[in-house]
């Protein structure tokens, strides 16, 4: 084991220490210790604490992979029409990079006014989330496309088409595959946190549920069954990414 | 079949303006040209005369404002790979492609199969000393390594013409000068009809058949002169040292105008 993972694991338990000796002095209702979190996680995961658990991570797993496939189809569409023709791109990239830096959460009232307290006000939300990045890194990408290298496809034979398939499609995708992975995050980040502001099912809710019936130990163990998600989901993104990026490899040459 | 005697390349007439922010920019007035078969011929003139433009607009990238081009007799509309390969001053490399794979586009733009482009592009590769580089990235080759997988990847198009713009321009001047022996080597072997453009006098002198001066912007031929020195040529020698006077000779003023014109 190297050095750095066994620096790792040390601040970890020295966290998770401090954790132990902090929370212990504190109000147990509102403080819980790893050790009283430990056997909640496993309640939980024994499906005890909450019997309908798969059912509640079938609903957020449905709405995290339906907003993010449609975040995708939305910001490569979005992208490509606006980056493919001359200058379009450019007038509405500053449009879109301040819409996206506005909180987000500050739509999701009106999200739930439109689309109500179902699945479909968090799925809207995840959209919202992480249609920006996609559509931010397909302008970004198709922009930082030399343009000579067009002009030498063209002299080599390639029509618009070709030149889209063989030399704007692999010139970005780099660029395009860091941001669909900083897409399906905020993904994530949004139907978990449209579940907790209002929802009868998900993880997010039994996380809000937990909380308000004052279930310490049970949210804390629900949190971090929200942090595997993410760390999964992230893993895959991951994986995929250093795929692409082997397939694309000297594309930062 | 036409007759040898017709040109391979008619420049006729062609003119060419460049919009601005603030005015067109004149690049090309009325130039004519015509290039034999197999010929070699240099376009010599000062930066920003235009060359480049002209060179695009044979080429096909480019359409002119006036005039037209003829390859073998037909107008040129569009690029035409089957005719013409181009090589410009930046390799314009695919960085997502190893030397190889850079090599097989345009074969592969034509529907040539997997297994006979590979070949034809690793019998490219090998007679320009980049045999062991096949599986390189572009990041992976130096200057003029790129430039001769550029020249290997125009090459494999196997078009009866080269249009060259600056190919060496980037390079150090000895590269420059292996390069460009490299290149007259392979024009003996495919006699293939190059033009080629350049603001180098030296390098103009040591390739070319004729040479073409270019006046400075608007761009028009000022003056032609036929290169009859004997292979290898010899820069020193004083055939050669009397072209580069009246070379210079021809060019200076327009050195001179394109200096305080392009300010």
């Amino acid at each position: 084991m190297s050095r750095i993972v066994l620096a790792r694991l040390g601040v970890l338990t020295g966290l998770l220490g401090a954790w132990e000796i902090w929370a212990a002095r504190g109000n147990p209702l509102l403080y819980v210790p790893p050790s009283r979190v430990v056997p909640a996680l496993g309640r939980v995961l024994r499906l005890e604490a909450y019997p309908t658990l798969l059912s509640h991570l079938g609903v957020t797993a449905f709405e995290i992979v339906t907003a993010y496939l449609l975040a995708v189809a939305l910001g490569l569409a979005l992208g490509f029409a606006l980056g493919l023709p001359r200058h379009v791109g450019e007038i509405y990239e500053p449009l879109l990079a301040a819409l996206y830096a506005i909180p987000s959460v500050v739509w999701y009232p009106s999200l739930m006014l439109f689309f109500g307290l179902g699945s479909a006000s968090k799925i809207a939300f995840g959209v919202l989330l992480g249609f920006f990045p996609v559509v931010l890194a397909v302008l970004a990408g198709i922009r930082a496309v030399d343009p000579h290298i067009l002009t030498v496809a063209r002299a080599l034979g390639a029509g618009p088409r070709t030149c889209f398939v063989k030399v704007v499609l692999p010139a970005i995708t780099a660029t395009l595959v860091a941001g669909l992975r900083a897409g399906l995050a905020l993904s994530v980040v949004g139907v978990l946190v449209g579940e907790i502001l209002g929802a009868r099912r998900g993880l997010g809710y039994l996380i809000n549920d937990a909380y308000g019936r004052f279930r310490t130990a049970d949210y804390a163990a629900l949190a971090l069954l929200a942090l595997a998600v993410v760390l999964i989901v992230d893993a895959a993104a991951a994986w995929t990414e250093s795929r692409a990026r082997r397939w694309t490899e000297g594309a930062a040459g | 079949m036409r007759a040898v005697t017709a040109p391979h390349i008619e420049v006729r007439a062609v003119a060419k303006q460049w919009r601005t922010r603030d005015h067109p920019v004149p690049a090309l007035d009325a130039i004519s040209l015509d290039v034999a078969p197999q010929e070699f011929v240099t376009v010599l003139g000062p930066s920003g005369c235009g060359k480049s433009t002209l060179l695009s607009i044979i080429g096909g990238l480019a359409v002119p404002d006036a005039g037209e081009v003829r390859i073998a007799g037909r107008p040129v509309s569009g690029p035409d790979p089957r005719q013409m390969a181009m090589v410009f001053q930046d390799p314009g490399l695919f960085p997502w492609r190893t030397a190889l794979e850079n090599v097989e586009f345009g074969l592969e733009l034509q529907g040539v199969p997997a297994a006979t482009r590979r070949e034809r592009a690793r019998a490219l590769l090998e007679p320009v000393g980049l045999r062991g580089f096949e599986a390189r990235y572009p990041r992976e080759l130096s200057g003029g390594m790129k430039q001769r997988v550029a020249i290997a990847r125009a090459l494999a198009l196997d078009a009866p013409i080269l249009l060259m713009d600056e190919p060496f321009g980037a390079l150090d001047e000895q590269t420059r000068l292996l390069m460009g022996e490299w290149l007259l080597g392979i024009w003996a072997r495919t006699r293939k009809t190059v033009v080629f453009v350049t603001h180098s006098l030296q390098e103009a002198i040591l390739l070319s058949q004729r040479i073409v001066v270019m006046t400075a912007r608007p761009g028009r031929i000022k003056a032609s002169f036929a290169v009859e020195l004997p292979a290898p040529r010899d820069l020193d020698a004083a055939p050669a040292a009397a072209l580069r006077h009246a070379l210079w000779d021809a060019i200076r003023d327009e050195s001179r105008r394109a200096l305080d014109g392009g300010a």
